[in-house]
Order: structure tokens, then C-alpha cells, then sequence
């Protein structure tokens, strides 16, 4: 394993752990201060939607394509590995035509 | 109600963690992460949106302290989530409770909270029984996967990284609450994706892309106070 990667899993490791840690001993004065938790909540949605955004930014139709069906299967099925199966054999299938 | 109850009740759930898990673990694989590394960061991190995403970041752009921002700001959620235990952890040692931190995650999380919210008898043993299967089944789970994932063709040429894009649709899908989400949703695509066609580096466009959409997300309450006012 590269330096690189031992430093992500550690970190990633450290920063985890610390979060949980940090909710132990103050999370419900972080959960009483509105302002703050408007942004914890809203965060992670806008950081899903904009890691969509970067990965489909410089691509081309077929994926694009793609994205839109594994769109529409998340939102018919919720279900994150079916959306990834079906939004991969959709890809995998429309490059070898 | 004791641990045993927890680690049956939590198998259902346990299941479909196995399959995301080995999902990963392919995809990890297919990364260039060995398979002893997969276990190692399951069983450290213990965080399956964040590990994907930050393994992916990590593949995209090689930018490590990009990748480990984007995954534990999509751990923040935790904060929560563990501050709403403090009932379950009355009477509990600190080192007990620093163990039943670590094997918390979302599915167990949410059963104990069901269960407790019917039968106040559920609390910390119950937690912790449902916390170590889930925590064990995806260790193993990432571990079986990236070991097959170690062993099987370079699937990159046929679009694995669209996996990924799919796994972020998908768990945009699992956060979206209601039409207030449209607005900043789209305002945080549109700007990502102009700042990426602008050539910034992807790792500052997300940031930027993100931090867009939380400012919409604090408008619209003023926005919609003044609405009502000129009306």
C-alpha cells in the first residue's frame, strides 16, 4: 500500500472516530444551536450533489445517459447497490455498442 | 433487553449492508487498494458513504486532503446521532461508551431508536449486540469484495467509475426530504459544474459547489419571510 493511501485510511480513521467523539461530549449543545445544525443537516446533501455534478461536468452523452437512468432507478427504488448495478451495466452495455 | 436480541433483530439489515459493502470492496480494489487495506479502513472507519466517497476522491484527483474532507463532511451526520444516545449511555462506563460509539452506525442506530421508542427496556445492550454484527459484516463483507475485486480484469476501461456516479445519485436520493431541497440541490449542481468547465480544480469546485447551496439553504427562510411580508 502507497504512503498515500496508509495517510487516507488513517485520517479518514482519526476523523471519523473524532466526530463520533465530539458528538458524545457536546452534541446536544451543537443540536441546540440552530444555525449550526441547519448546516451539519444540509451539508452532506449538497456535497453528494455536487460530487454528481463534478463527475458528470466534462463527460460525454452516453454517460450522461447513464446518469439519468440510474437517477430513475434511485428514485423508483431508493436502493444505492441496485442504482449502481443498473447505472453500470447501462454504461458498460451503450460502450460496447 | 439483552445483546443476543440486538445481533438477531439487526440481520435483515445486516444483509443489505453485506452487499453495499462488498460493492465497495470491488470498487476499492479495482482502485488499487489490497484487500488487508479494505479491512483495515473498514474496521477503522467504520463509514460506508464516507469511505466511497473518499476513495473515490482519492482515485479522481490524487488530492488526500480533499478526499478526507469530502468523507468526513459526509460523517457530520454523527454528531447527531451519537448526541442522541445519552439516554442509552446513562449508567455506562466511558470506555464502554467509547466502544458503542465506534460500532454505531446508520442501521443500527435507527433500530435501536425503533425498538427503544416501544420498549424502553432496549438500550445500550442492544445497541451494541446490532453495532458488532454490522460492524463485523462489513468488514468482512468490503473485505470479501475487494478481494475479488483484486482478482478479477481492470474494469476502469468499461466504466467502473460511473459506479461511483451512480452511488452518489443514489444517496443523493436516500437525502432528499422535501421540494425545499430543489433550489439548492440545482444551484449547488449548476455551480460545481460551471466552476469544473472553468477548469478549477474538481476538489476546490465541489467545495465551492457545496458551500453555494448551503447559502441557498440559509436564504430561503428570508427570502420566504419577505415573500410573505410584500404580500
Amino acid at each position: 500500500m502507497t504512503n498515500e493511501q496508509w495517510f487516507l485510511i488513517i485520517a479518514l480513521g482519526i476523523g471519523a472516530y473524532s466526530i463520533r467523539f465530539l458528538g458524545l461530549i457536546m452534541g446536544k449543545t451543537i443540536n441546540d444551536n440552530q444555525h449550526l445544525k441547519k448546516l451539519l443537516d444540509n451539508l452532506p446533501a449538497c456535497l453528494v450533489v455536487a460530487l454528481v455534478a463534478s463527475s458528470l461536468a466534462e463527460a460525454d452523452p452516453i454517460t450522461w445517459f447513464s446518469a439519468l437512468i440510474a437517477l430513475g432507478v434511485a428514485i423508483i427504488t431508493n436502493h444505492v447497490v441496485l442504482t449502481m448495478i443498473i447505472g453500470f451495466s447501462t454504461i458498460y452495455l451503450l460502450k460496447l455498442i | 433487553m439483552p445483546m443476543k436480541n440486538g445481533m438477531i433483530n439487526i440481520i435483515p439489515l445486516a444483509v443489505g449492508a453485506a452487499i453495499y459493502g462488498f460493492a465497495f470492496g470491488v470498487l476499492a480494489a479495482q482502485l488499487g487498494f489490497p484487500w488487508w487495506g479494505v479491512a483495515l479502513m473498514s474496521g477503522l472507519v467504520h463509514a460506508g458513504s464516507s469511505q466511497i466517497v473518499a476513495v473515490e476522491r482519492f482515485a479522481t484527483d490524487g488530492f488526500l486532503a480533499g478526499a478526507v474532507f469530502a468523507g468526513l463532511a459526509l460523517n457530520l451526520r454523527y454528531l447527531g446521532i451519537i448526541a442522541s444516545l445519552a439516554p442509552l449511555f446513562e449508567n455506562i462506563s466511558l470506555p464502554k461508551r467509547l466502544l458503542a460509539i465506534h460500532i454505531t452506525g446508520d442501521e443500527n442506530w435507527a433500530l435501536t431508536m425503533a425498538k427503544r421508542a416501544k420498549n424502553t427496556n432496549v438500550g445500550y445492550a442492544f445497541l451494541v449486540g446490532s453495532g458488532l454484527v454490522m460492524i463485523l459484516t462489513w468488514v468482512s463483507s468490503t473485505t470479501l469484495g475487494a478481494f475479488i475485486g483484486n482478482s478479477i480484469p481492470n474494469l476502469a476501461d468499461y466504466g467502473l467509475g460511473f459506479a461511483f456516479t451512480a452511488a452518489f445519485i443514489a444517496m443523493g436520493r436516500a437525502m432528499w426530504r422535501s421540494k425545499n431541497d430543489v433550489v439548492p440541490w440545482l444551484v449547488t449542481f449548476g455551480i460545481t459544474i460551471l466552476l469544473t468547465k472553468l477548469n478549477m480544480a474538481s476538489a476546490f469546485a465541489i467545495l465551492v459547489g457545496s458551500l453555494s447551496g448551503l447559502i441557498i439553504y440559509i436564504l430561503i427562510p428570508t427570502i420566504n419571510k419577505v415573500e410573505k411580508n410584500d404580500k
